[in-house]
């Protein structure tokens, strides 16, 4: 009796919670913001539960609205931006890492430590080194020759997206880096010692030989760190609110925004399943690309 | 030559903020706003932690440990079943694992945002440790689930069959041979959860508004409205949300890397 109930039942007794779990907290909001994407739903939603089917109106909103086509722009670029920077940040500790040095494993400890600083403290921390009047960076930047005595970083959309853009490679370049490292020391050093006897300089290497080697690595990085940067809300939201005047607002917080400020739930939800659908869509396409790398060899 | 520029580069881009946040959380008042900033202080105020304990953060550091403690203490144990259940049996879901895993990891937390709002509000547990604890499970259950069961396929079967042959059930088997052996997974994936549930932001700014209910993120970004321009202590609240983090980070690392590249990437 004991071993049919180990086969049969106990599995899915085990299961049973974990189940519950991805179902209830998983599967069913997600589909609950799919319905609720063609549905025109405020505060009357949030009170009583009343909705009203509006079929694609929602989407369309989010095509014909000139501040959330925005949104969308703004959130592409920027996250683009974001993973080339992490990425040639990331590519360039992860070959210093590689080199012999002294006090090598001492940096790469130290290189962790941003990744460990919780979002919304780097954030606030970051906020106070971008400082206009007392900031570390202005000074820092004074002495290297331009003078940004009392630059206001977040007056200003462009600067302060940099000044973002900053904290989110800072905080993801740990990541890159030491992946990359990894992958780096898995290249067999015959392969490195044959290029050399043919002549090849430091450059060519890297070109011809590392960076090929490393590929299906790079792309998969490449994917997790668009992912991270699509989704980017914690770091936004303490270092300028989205402002000045909703010009630095990303697709999460504006979906954030739409659905907990302004209730417009329907739009919001549609927004959200439009930033998923663009992310499913890149991650299919990357491992497409990875996939036919591998069929290549 | 060239390589120790560098690395002195690199070194400061990495710590600096991280100095900056403390060296500022002591330094005296007076020597905090300077236009020329002074990068040691002779006279270091511990005070200040005493003050940001005092001006709420006591009790955000409370609702912090409840809940993340809570997550991890759930997501741990719904998590070893289900990872020892897909390690040992032959389940078809085994399959839709890493498929799972993937899309929690991929999709924006603001997708299951709304409608987690509508059930709690009809629940009641909006304002509640327990309402932030069950939305926190919805992103380290996946996860803790595959990390676990990775490390369940590592010890090896005949420990089991050898217990249960000796007469004992295959649960308490699982309880008393497989779990034991299991710590250092468990303790991996319990400060993963622990670390996740501490750091989170989104969840917590939405679905608890009682200022005694906050946790430490929450608490951190409004005391930074208020406090405009006390940096000292801004920074020494951003210090005591920090600190605990890092020290458990830097205990795991290595095997977050291991499983996050596992659980981020196609398999």
């Amino acid at each position: 009796m004991g071993s049919r109930f180990d086969r049969r039942v106990l599995p899915w007794l085990l299961l049973t919670p974990a189940l519950l779990v991805v179902f209830g907290l998983v599967v069913y909001p997600v589909g609950r913001t799919v319905w609720l994407s063609f549905r025109s739903a405020g505060l009357p939603y949030l009170a009583s539960g009343q909705s009203r089917f509006v079929g694609l109106d929602n989407y369309r909103h989010l095509l014909t609205d000139a501040h959330l086509r925005q949104v969308f722009v703004t959130t592409a670029v920027f996250g683009f931006a974001c993973v080339a920077a992490t990425m040639a940040v990331g590519l360039a500790v992860a070959l210093l890492l590689n080199q012999p040095f002294r006090g090598r494993g001492l940096l790469g400890v130290l290189v962790l430590l941003p990744w460990a600083v919780p979002r919304v403290a780097a954030g606030v921390v970051w906020r106070w080194l971008f400082d206009d009047q007392y900031g570390l960076v202005n000074w820092t930047l004074s002495h290297l020759g331009h003078d940004f005595t009392g630059f206001s970083w977040f007056n200003n959309r462009v600067p302060a997206f940099i000044a973002i853009g900053v904290v989110v490679v800072w905080q993801s370049f740990p990541f890159i880096a030491l992946s990359l490292l990894a992958g780096l020391q898995s290249i067999p050093p015959e392969v490195k010692e044959a290029a050399r006897m043919d002549g090849a300089g430091p450059l060519q290497m890297l070109r011809h030989v590392t960076l090929p080697m490393l590929r299906p690595l790079l792309l998969t990085l490449i994917v997790v760190s668009t992912i991270w940067d699509f989704k980017i809300f914690d770091q936004v939201y303490v270092m300028t609110g989205g402002g000045p005047y909703r010009s630095t607002e990303l697709a999460a917080i504006t979906v954030w925004r739409e659905a907990f400020a302004r209730l417009h739930l329907g739009s919001a939800a549609a927004l959200a399943v439009a930033l998923f659908a663009v992310l499913l869509v890149m991650t299919v396409g990357y491992s497409r690309l990875t996939r036919d790398d591998m069929a290549l060899r | 030559m060239a390589l120790y520029a560098a690395a002195v580069v690199v070194a400061a881009f990495a710590v600096a903020p991280f100095a900056w946040m403390l060296l500022t959380s002591l330094k005296p008042d007076g020597e905090i706003l300077r236009r020329t900033p002074s990068l040691w202080t002779a006279h270091p105020q511990f005070g200040r932690y005493a003050d940001v304990l005092h001006a709420g953060f006591a009790v955000a550091l409370r609702n912090s440990l409840v809940v993340a403690t809570g997550t991890t203490v759930a997501g741990v144990a719904v998590a070893a079943l289900a990872g020892y259940a897909l390690a040992r049996f032959d389940l078809p879901l085994r399959r839709y694992l890493l498929l799972m895993v993937m899309a929690v990891q991929m999709f924006p937390l603001v997708v299951l945002i709304i409608p987690l709002f509508v059930v709690m509000k009809a629940l009641g547990l909006l304002d509640s440790w327990l309402g932030l604890i069950l939305a926190y499970l919805s992103f380290t259950t996946p996860l803790a689930v595959w990390l676990l069961r990775s490390f369940f396929d590592t010890i090896p079967k005949d420990l089991e069959e050898a217990a249960m042959s000796d007469g004992a059930t295959r649960a308490g088997a699982m309880v008393r041979v497989i779990f034991p052996l299991a710590g250092p997974g468990l303790a991996a994936t319990a400060i993963f959860s622990f670390i996740a549930a501490w750091n989170e932001f989104l969840f917590a700014l939405t679905f608890v508004k009682q200022e005694n209910l906050r946790t430490l993120p929450v608490a951190l970004s409004a005391f930074v409205g208020q406090q405009q321009a006390d940096w000292g202590l801004i920074m020494a609240a951003s210090v005591l949300f920090t600190v605990p983090v890092v020290i458990f980070f830097l205990a795991v690392h290595q095997r977050l890397t291991t499983g996050m590249v596992a659980g981020s990437v196609t398999g």
